[in-house]
């Protein structure tokens, strides 16, 4: 899933490109949601002493728990989501899902003697890992999405990618999803944990694009070859280079083709018709519908709907479904809050760590007086 | 070397206690002009602009340029240490990571030193530019408090309506709706007292409450508050420190929706 650890390297070269804070700073911001990335955590993490939350016949529900209630925190603290799901998979994932297909097989094996041997800590691991988005799971979702107002987008591949250009677009401020292909593709925020489960109290994790471009020193092509150097899900890579040694070799060669020029075949061996060609442009143009086709409407909850929906065989409570309705509601009720950095500009970074070397310091309080200072001392004299 | 003198430490408690709810931490920068501070909080909706000027202090030296981070709840917990009637001396060495509070008795008779660590903070800066507003209000500190405070049991929200015939500041919820009309006084004993209204243009603006509230906290600090506004731009709150500088609040304004 993703690109293999790149969060780990972004948080050891550009630390200065992941902020955290919380959920409610995010207010007034329309957020791109990887929605198939969501349903697959809501039937993992969503569960009632180990076992999925069921309708009365036995259909799990535990998707539509998790959509209903994490899409509600989001829209109470004043976020707008956009949900876009995944459409066909690229013909070049293949040869990642195929290999997850054979894990899902391994899995159901161990399940089966986990259950043999009784052991249960066991048998919930592996019931765990044999989680499937399905058709149906989506369908659902949908259903449940739009009855609460908010929209949704089918990406004609992947939702990742479609994330990505509706943030390039203009059209949302960032993508919210756990996997880090979102920066292969450019989205230029990259939030993670906006999802999680408000018990977990974790920080939402922001990944500015630019900034890691800026902390790697490498440019958006350059990027692109390094995460396929890393291993993505579109094709294999080099046996024995690891993130450490990609990068080393991205800074000294600037793309694939002279890294595989200069490699030591003796030591690494490059798979047979690697396939990165192909790889990198799914990354530099990736299939999706023109963003500016697509309109995105936050209309009023159908409360009837949802309960119809939701309560009776699906087994959710009516009172809280309709209190959730009326938090929906109020959310869009109240008017948005500005934020100061749309009214004043950013300085160029003058931050100086003050054990600096002093000419520094001199340059960035130059910077900062001519924004105020200078105005508020102007013909004052100096005491000394 | 930097060294500032102030007699009276209760300002500078003042100027702390007026910040250290909106923001944790903030970086004082020190130059031969003075103390300056600017810094917006957490969820970038609000910003504090602390000016004290040099020539307000009892004695003034700062060789070089410094930025000290300081943790505001520790500043505060430190000033806490002080006497009303003590005399307050800030230190820092040019290159230090640490900054010293002394604080010495109005007879001499007692001297404490306090020292704190240093951070650093990496801070954006912000260029405000200079803007003339369509209304400029000045009215009592206390009363702007009292409003905000009164105000605020009503709704999230309140909307300063600014007119020829005075200011209206209104909010509305769930339990009803207040509102509370100021009228340009005509003559007044104290100057402090006074409410006055420049307007070009009239407005009307939509805050958050909660910010206003803590915007508040610097009324120690002034008899009169100044509120500038124009549509559609930041509201500024400004609090004069009596020959020593001023301290602004800047407030974004709530938006309506397009969309919904």
């Amino acid at each position: 899933m993703g690109i293999l650890g790149l969060s780990k390297l972004i948080a050891d070269i550009a630390p200065f490109a992941i902020k955290e804070s919380e959920i409610k700073n995010y207010f007034g911001r329309k957020i791109a949601v990887d929605a198939s990335m969501c349903l697959y955590q809501f039937l993992i993490a969503v569960r009632a002493e180990g076992a999925q939350l069921t309708s009365v016949d036995g259909e799990t529900t535990s998707h539509l728990m998790g959509m209903f209630y994490r899409t509600i925190r989001m829209l109470d603290n004043g976020i707008k989501p956009v949900y876009v799901f995944d459409g066909k998979p690229p013909d070049l994932k293949s040869g990642e899902l195929a290999k997850r297909a054979e894990k899902r097989e391994e899995a159901q094996k161990q399940l089966e003697k986990a259950i043999e041997a009784g052991d249960e800590a066991e048998v919930d691991k592996f019931n765990r890992r044999l989680v499937r988005v399905t058709k149906n799971h989506v369908a659902e979702a949908k259903e449940l999405i739009r009855l609460m107002g908010v929209p949704f987008v089918e990406a004609p591949c992947e939702a990742e990618a479609q994330c990505a250009a509706l943030v390039k677009a203009g059209k949302v401020y960032g993508t919210a999803t756990e996997d880090m292909d979102a920066l292969t593709f450019g989205s230029n925020v990259m939030l993670r944990h906006l999802t999680a489960s408000e018990a977990r109290k974790l920080p939402v994790k922001e990944f500015s694009y630019e900034k890691v471009l800026k902390g790697f020193e490498l440019n958006k092509d350059e990027f692109i070859d390094l995460c396929i150097l890393m291993g993505c899900d579109y094709c294999e890579t080099i046996r024995g280079v690891g993130p450490k040694r990609a990068v080393e070799m991205i800074n000294t060669y600037r793309n694939i083709e002279t890294i595989l020029d200069n490699l030591d075949t003796k030591k690494y061996v490059v798979p047979e018709n690697w396939n990165f060609e192909t790889a990198r442009k799914l990354f530099i143009a990736p299939e999706v519908t023109d963003p500016s086709e697509i309109e995105l409407k936050w209309v009023d909850p159908d409360e009837e709907g949802l309960v119809k929906f939701l309560c009776g065989d699906r087994q959710f409570s009516e009172d809280r479904v309709r209190s959730g309705v009326r938090k929906i509601i109020k959310s869009k009720s109240s008017s948005t809050q500005g934020r100061l950095d749309s009214f004043f500009k950013v300085l160029p970074s003058s931050n100086t760590p003050k054990r600096k070397a002093d000419e520094d310091k001199k340059s960035a309080n130059a910077k900062k007086a001519k924004t105020t200072i200078k105005k508020e001392f102007k013909g004052k004299g100096k005491p000394k | 070397m930097f060294e500032a003198r102030l007699i009276n430490a209760t300002t500078l408690k003042k100027v702390l206690d007026a910040i250290k709810d909106l923001l944790t931490e903030a970086t004082f920068d020190c130059s031969d002009s003075g103390i300056q501070l600017q810094a917006m909080d957490n969820s970038h909706v609000s910003l504090v602009s602390l000016t004290l000027r040099s020539d307000g202090f009892d004695k003034f030296r700062c060789d070089r340029n410094l930025s000290m981070g300081m943790n505001l709840a520790s500043m505060s917990k430190i000033l806490k240490c002080s006497n009303n009637n003590d005399t307050v001396t800030m230190k820092a060495q040019d290159n230090a990571d640490s900054v010293t509070f002394m604080f010495e008795s109005q007879n001499q008779e007692k001297v404490s030193d306090y020292e704190m660590k240093l951070m650093n903070l990496d801070q954006e800066h912000l260029g405000i530019p200079e803007t003339e507003y369509s209304c400029v209000v000045k009215m009592p500190s206390m009363e702007f408090a009292r409003i905000c405070r009164d105000l605020a049991q009503f709704g999230e929200s309140v909307v300063i309506c600014c007119t020829k015939e005075g200011v209206k500041f209104s909010a509305s919820g769930d339990v009803g709706s207040a509102n509370i009309k100021l009228a340009q006084t005509n003559s007044v004993d104290k100057e402090e007292e006074a409410v006055t209204i420049e307007m070009q243009e009239p407005v009307a603006l939509t805050f958050a409450c909660r910010y206003l509230n803590q915007f508040t906290k610097a009324t120690p600090l002034s008899g009169q508050v100044q509120l500038s506004m124009s549509a559609d731009v930041p509201l500024v709150v400004e609090y004069r420190i009596e020959d020593l500088g001023h301290i602004r609040y800047y407030l974004a304004p709530k938006i309506e929706d397009d969309e919904s």
